[in-house]
């Protein structure tokens, strides 16, 4: 396999099977098992990522699409790659096979930090196998296609973002014509990936600013400012969370009064919710009414038959 | 048999990624050849007596690339004009390094020499990324000072929120290692209120102090499951709506199960009420507790209580 590597990379012209089975010891005779065996070989190179070209019937790996570009990694740099590739969790069998090819590591695989406990990562970020192909057509400006809930979705990949442990894909949804999130393991099946160079993703594009920090704002509901009481016990907490500039009084009794806007209600109620009895929404009304009502129909539909 | 039987797959990978480095380096001993790509030095020898048999038709003198090993483990490579860099990164490779480059950056503190920073940027530079990837880890803001606690093994006295119990204790802890696994913060640590190990969110703790005081440092085991259920966890069965299917991704559930009415049956483990009641308050009427008979109106009594302070 090596050889027939080292034989399409050095030959100046595309070669035919013919020429290949010949000058590469080791094909067997005869020409249907030729044939067969070259089939193979050809599988495990592109399963292996060697960029064969295939024009005609005859075939060349071209050394402009085979070779890394030099990169000129300081000893430093390249042990700092190692490190993380050790820390942290993606995939880590690429993960080794490109720190190979990258010169392989002058610590031998040992850990830098000292605080890690053997065989633990820092961070764990859950490998999906959609994840590269995305990354790549983000990268390449090439639409993909893909189920979700149910659906075909034909989408613009802008980026890719990793936050509260999930793995997000944002980008612009061709069939619904608007920019959406989706949740990478949610896709369903395999991802087809289109023709390079097909859109312009929007200049000011960040990642990290496509998908709200907090439940409250996601979404595109009309803004609001809730305005919520916190009890002593959480205030200190949720004053570390929020920011002191959402801090709109602190009263005598040690609870505290945030102020900030939402755009999604559901998700808003969500969070208040899971602070149960030491909070409660002042303002505005209608938010307030909606808590209360959310709050009746639990406590009233499972009191005991007949005690009315 | 087709051309190399043996190096089918990852073995080529790794072959055609050590040549180019031997042949930069123009030999190298077969110790630091395993230690530098990860691989037993039996496997090296293996690899390497494959290369030496590699070249061009017709396999002749100069065209051949020129592997030897001596009796003392040295290897010397010498070869024609090929394999004098390394493959191109795949896709999932140049994910698997970015990712966990860009994620290490997103530790505060992990990185203080900007070798890291310096490194992707070339990286980047060469698989033709331009900020489609990011990683945020929301570092909690004690997050450094825990770390500063596990590097110097100092007892560091904290003010720890239990959301399963809902309340704030004070405790002196042995901070052993920290960590993000799902999209939280984590710190395994030797407790001195409970005598024993045990595993903090980092997000929950409100304040950190150094004591001053140097603890021996421990290896621990690699972290697990985030939640191993305590002594007096209890076994619940809840039934949710259809559209919060999200509970059996986001906890260690038991079982899952759907209902006849179409609801969702979930079996978990939990460690106390407080924990629970937030749980169905999120969750709305149209969750209820199935099993145990004594937690069926806990949803309900949380409302009624949360309602008290709107009423009063």
């Amino acid at each position: 396999m090596t050889n027939l590597v080292t034989f399409l990379l050095h030959t100046r012209q595309a070669v035919s099977l013919q020429e290949v089975v010949e000058q590469v010891p080791g094909y067997p005779a005869g020409l249907a098992a030729r044939r067969q065996a070259f089939e193979r070989d050809k599988r495990v190179l592109r399963e292996e990522g060697v960029p064969l070209s295939e024009e005609k019937g005859r075939y060349r790996i071209r050394p402009e699409d085979y070779y890394l570009p030099e990169l000129d990694l300081t000893p430093e740099e390249r042990v700092a790659l190692n490190v993380a590739v050790a820390a942290v969790a993606v995939s880590p069998e690429q993960g080794r096979t490109a720190l190979r090819k990258l010169g392989g590591s002058e610590l031998g695989g040992r850990l830098a930090d000292g605080a890690l406990p053997l065989g633990a990562q820092l961070v764990d970020l859950r490998a999906l196998p959609s994840l590269p192909v995305l990354h790549a057509a983000a990268r390449d400006r090439a639409v993909v296609d893909f189920g979700y809930r149910g659906q075909r979705r034909r989408v613009e990949p802008y980026g890719l973002l990793f936050r509260g442990g999930r793995w997000y894909l944002a980008g612009r949804d061709l069939g619904r014509d608007d920019r959406r999130n989706f949740r990478v393991d949610r896709i369903e099946g395999a991802v087809e990936v289109g023709e390079a160079g097909a859109f312009e993703p929007p200049a000011s594009f960040e990642p990290a600013d496509s998908l709200a920090r907090q439940p409250w704002l996601v979404g595109g509901e009309e803004a609001m400012t809730a305005v919520v009481a916190v009890d002593g016990v959480l205030a200190g907490k949720l004053a570390s969370e929020l920011g002191e500039e959402a801090v709109r009084e602190r009263r005598a009794d040690g609870s505290t009064v945030f102020a900030f806007a939402i755009t999604n209600r559901a998700g808003f109620r969500a969070w208040l919710l899971g602070l149960r009895h030491h909070a409660e929404v002042v303002a505005p009304a209608e938010l307030r009414a909606e808590v209360v009502a959310w709050l009746e129909s639990m406590s009233g539909p499972t009191a005991p038959p007949g005690s009315e | 048999m087709s051309a190399g039987k043996g190096d089918h797959g990852p073995r080529l990978t790794r072959l055609l990624a050590m040549v180019p480095w031997l042949l930069s380096e123009g030999g190298a001993p077969v110790s630091e050849i395993a230690a530098r790509f990860g691989i037993e030095e039996a496997d090296v020898i293996g690899d390497l007596e494959l290369v030496g048999l590699c070249g061009v038709p017709p396999y002749g003198g100069g065209d051949l690339i020129d592997i030897i090993v001596d009796e003392d483990g040295w290897v010397s490579a010498f070869a024609g004009p090929f394999f004098t860099r390394p493959m191109r990164l795949t896709p999932a490779e140049g994910f698997a390094v970015l990712a966990a480059g860009r994620a290490l950056l997103a530790v505060p503190g992990a990185e203080q020499e900007g070798a890291l920073r310096r490194a992707l940027a070339k990286l980047e530079a060469v698989v033709g990324e331009s900020a489609t990837l990011a990683v945020d880890l929301e570092p909690p803001p004690v997050l450094a000072a825990v770390r500063e606690g596990i590097a110097g093994h100092e007892r560091l006295e904290v003010d720890y929120y239990s959301a399963w119990r809902d309340e704030f204790t004070q405790r002196r802890i042995d901070p052993l290692v920290a960590y993000s696994l799902a999209g939280r913060w984590y710190v395994d640590a030797h407790c001195h209120r409970t005598g024993g190990l045990r595993r903090f969110r980092i997000d929950r703790i409100q304040s950190v102090r150094p004591t001053g005081e140097r603890f021996e440092h421990r290896q621990v085991a690699p972290p697990g499951e985030a939640f191993t259920p305590g002594p007096d966890a209890r076994t619940v069965t809840v039934a949710l709506p259809s559209w919060a299917g999200w509970v059996a991704e986001a906890y260690p559930v038991r079982a899952v199960d759907e209902r006849p009415d179409g609801r969702i049956q979930v079996v978990l483990d939990v460690a106390g009420p407080a924990w629970l009641e937030r749980l169905l308050l999120r969750l709305g009427p149209e969750a209820e507790v199935v099993e145990p008979d004594d937690l069926e109106g806990l949803a309900a009594d949380a409302a009624s209580r949360l309602l008290a302070r709107y009423r009063d």
